[in-house]
Parts: C-alpha cells; structure tokens; sequence
C-alpha cells in the first residue's frame, strides 16, 4: 500500500470532513502529505454546497494569529447524519485535523474537527456526537 | 505526470469513497440506526412491469476500474498490476482495453494541472451522475422514466420507444427505454464528447453509446448494469455493476453546486478550458 494511503487512514481516515470527491478529486486541490493541525476559534461557518467551510484563527508557528479555512462535507449529507451549522458556534474552539491545499494558501481538508473534550463535530451522527465509524458492509 | 497523479487520485478518491460509505450510511450508527432496508416482492406498474421509483441510495464510483462497496469492474478484463484495494485480500482493479487515442487521453488527464469540468459544476453528464454519492430519485410511468439527480439538482428523462432525437449533442444523452422481460434496458446516444466517466478522468467521446440495465429483485433493492462501448477511446464495450438501496426514510434535496464553489471561484483548483483535450506536453 502508498505510505501516504497509510497514513491518510491512519489520521482519521473516516472522519466526516473527507471531501466528496464527485465534483473534484482530492488531490486535484490537497496535497495528503502536507498536514496541518489547527486550533482556535471558529470565526465563521458557511453552510452551504458543495462543501461547509470553517473559517478558524489559528497560531502559526510565530504565534502571530492566521485566518485558515478549511473545507468539510456536503451539508446535504451532513444533515442526513444530523448535523445543522448549529453544531459549532462563532467563538468555540475547535481542532481542525487537514491537509493543506497544493497552492499554498491557508485553506485546507479538514479532515477531523474536533471540540476541546474530544468530540468530533460533523462526523458520525448528531446523536452520539460522533462515535466509531460502523465498519463497510 | 500521470501514472503516478493518477494513481494518487485512484487512492485518493479510494479514502475519500470509503470515508464517504460509512459517513453516507451514517457512520456511528450506536444511537442513530440505519432503518432496515424494506423487504418483499418489487413493486409493479398497472402495466405489469417493474416499478423502479423511488429514492435510492447508490454507492459513489469514483474508479469504474475498481472494486468497492455495492460496485464491481467488469472481471473479464484484465487486473492492473500496480492498483488495487486496501487490505491483504484487496483485488487489483482492471486495465481498460484503450485504443491508442483512449490511452493518451487518459495519460494525459490531470486534474490538478488542467481542471476538470465537474469542478466549475458543469454538467456532470449520464455516466458520472449515475457514479456520484447522491440519492437519485427514480419516477416512472408507462411512457416516461424519469431520474433526479440530487448531485446538483439535475434530471434525466428517458423515453419508452423510439422518438425524434434532438439534433444537438447533449451532456446527459438521448435515450430510448425498452423492456427486455422485466429488466429496463435504457440506450444512450448523442453524447457531446466533453464527459469524463468518474472522477478519476476516464474519457469519452462523442461516439460514446451507453446501454444500462435496471432489474429490482426485490422491494430494496435495483441491481444495476452499465455497459460503455465508446469505439475512439477503446477498443471493445466493457462494464460496471452496482447495487442500488432503496432509501425510503430520506427524501431528495436541492444541490446548488455554484452557491459556493469556493474551490473553484478562489482558483484552488483550475478551470479547464476543453475538458477532452489532451494536455500541453510538459
């Protein structure tokens, strides 16, 4: 198997932000090797199609402050699994597990968003608040 | 370029498929179960025929080469050494029976340099609708045979017997419906050539002529066969099957693909220009 498929599963692989890929592929925009973790507050979600973004503040290694944005899932299929923008308001802080665009810009793949107790925020169901991924029938 | 690109786009768009499989089915499902796909005999028309309507949750076919979840390549053809699944047991995908011009256009294919027409939300076209992870609803009637596409809000109307095609060259296809006993058998033709079949790039021309099948074994379920004979691009027909699940506990939504196609308007990923034409030599 490619080291970096290994790895992409190794991170969280079945988390909810993994893009839909019918409209372009992942690595037509994201490169799986350049990872970023982000933490801050959320300073705005934009809930619409074709993907949600987040947009966080976030330190960067100077500790000066960078607006990120990172792209999640569809919220067609996000609300399917019980998800409304309402999971995350302006001002929590979040934990945003990506990969970063190929261009360079701040905007990324989030591919886990996670709260400060560990709950993961539009991935799984609403109800559990995102527990283990059932296992591919 | 593109062994390698493509490779990374098969596994890419792999991880992404099999994130979106357990997220579609509702991943985590300890509090929110997944209703119990409905059982018993398929529904008929007044005409006596198999009733395909309904909301049907389809698996997302990012590689029409490979094996996944509700998807099968078609196993005649021969295995590609060098792709393949995930897991000890993971079967290769199948190698493609391209005529020369069918490989240097999917040699060439790359998306992140060139752009693909799905990302500036044109018309995904017959075959990539039918290989995208939203529901599609089905609608039916003695003269009609209607498909919603959810992935951004298209339709596609096919019609039983033969009719006057339109002359223009067309995204989704004309198409004829028939009953071969109780399987509908839809022929597509007039295709304009600008369609890529799934997202990993392969190509069509507008020679193209789809022939899908539609049987329903029973209340949940549609099994599904397409075949694709495109003689530009490759040198015999070949297939893909699936299986479709009746999904009665969802119902379609609106898709705007362009209400905020950030990834496009921002330049993160190309616009292209002419989604056949073979890239500019590197």
């Amino acid at each position: 198997m490619n080291t970096k498929l290994a790895v992409a599963l190794a991170g969280g692989l079945l988390a909810a932000a993994l893009p839909m890929l019918a409209h372009h592929s992942f690595a037509a925009e994201f490169d799986d090797a350049k990872k970023v973790m982000l933490q801050g507050p959320v300073a705005k979600i934009e809930w619409q199609n074709p993907h949600i973004w987040l947009y966080l503040d976030a330190k960067d290694e100077g500790g000066k402050v960078v607006r990120w944005q990172c792209e999640g899932g569809p919220p067609n299929s996000l609300t399917r699994n019980g998800w409304t923008k309402d999971a995350l308001k302006e001002g929590d802080i979040i934990t945003i597990d990506g990969r970063r665009a190929k261009d360079g810009t701040n905007t990324c793949n989030a591919r886990s968003v996670k709260l400060p107790d560990g709950r993961t925020v539009f991935a799984g169901s609403a109800d559990d608040g995102g527990s283990k991924p059932r296992a591919a029938q | 370029m593109s062994k390698n690109f493509i490779q990374w786009v098969a596994m890419g768009a792999l991880v992404g498929a099999m994130a979106l499989a357990a997220y579609g089915q509702g991943q985590g499902a300890a509090t929110r179960a997944q209703p119990k796909t409905p059982a018993g005999p398929a529904p008929k028309t007044p005409e006596g025929k198999p009733d395909f309507s309904g909301l049907w949750e389809r698996p997302y076919v990012p590689d029409m080469t490979a094996y996944g979840r509700n998807q099968t390549p078609d196993e005649s053809l021969p295995d590609d050494p060098k792709l393949s699944g995930r897991g000890p047991n993971a079967k290769h995908n199948k190698l493609l029976p391209f005529t020369a011009k069918g490989k240097a256009m999917w040699d060439s294919y790359d998306a992140a340099s060139n752009g693909d027409y799905t990302g500036s939300c044109m018309p995904f076209g017959a075959v990539r609708s039918v290989n995208s992870p939203d529901p599609l609803q089905i609608m039916q009637n003695a003269k009609y045979v209607g498909f919603l596409w959810e992935q951004n809000t298209w339709f596609h109307i096919a019609r039983f017997g033969e009719h006057t095609k339109v002359p223009t060259p067309l995204w989704f296809g004309d198409t004829t419906a028939r009953w071969d006993g109780d399987t509908m058998v839809l022929d597509s033709t007039n295709f304009n050539g600008r369609i890529r079949l799934d997202t990993n790039g392969h190509p069509t021309s507008d020679k193209l002529h789809v022939i899908e099948r539609y049987s329903r074994p029973d209340m949940g379920h549609i099994n599904y066969e397409i075949t694709i004979d495109d003689p530009e691009y490759y040198t015999r027909p070949w297939k893909n099957t699936r299986v479709f699940t009746l999904r009665p506990d969802w119902e379609i939504m609106e898709y705007s693909c362009e209400e905020n196609n950030k990834d496009f308007f921002e330049g993160h990923i190309k616009r292209t220009q002419n989604p056949n034409a073979p890239a500019v030599s590197k």
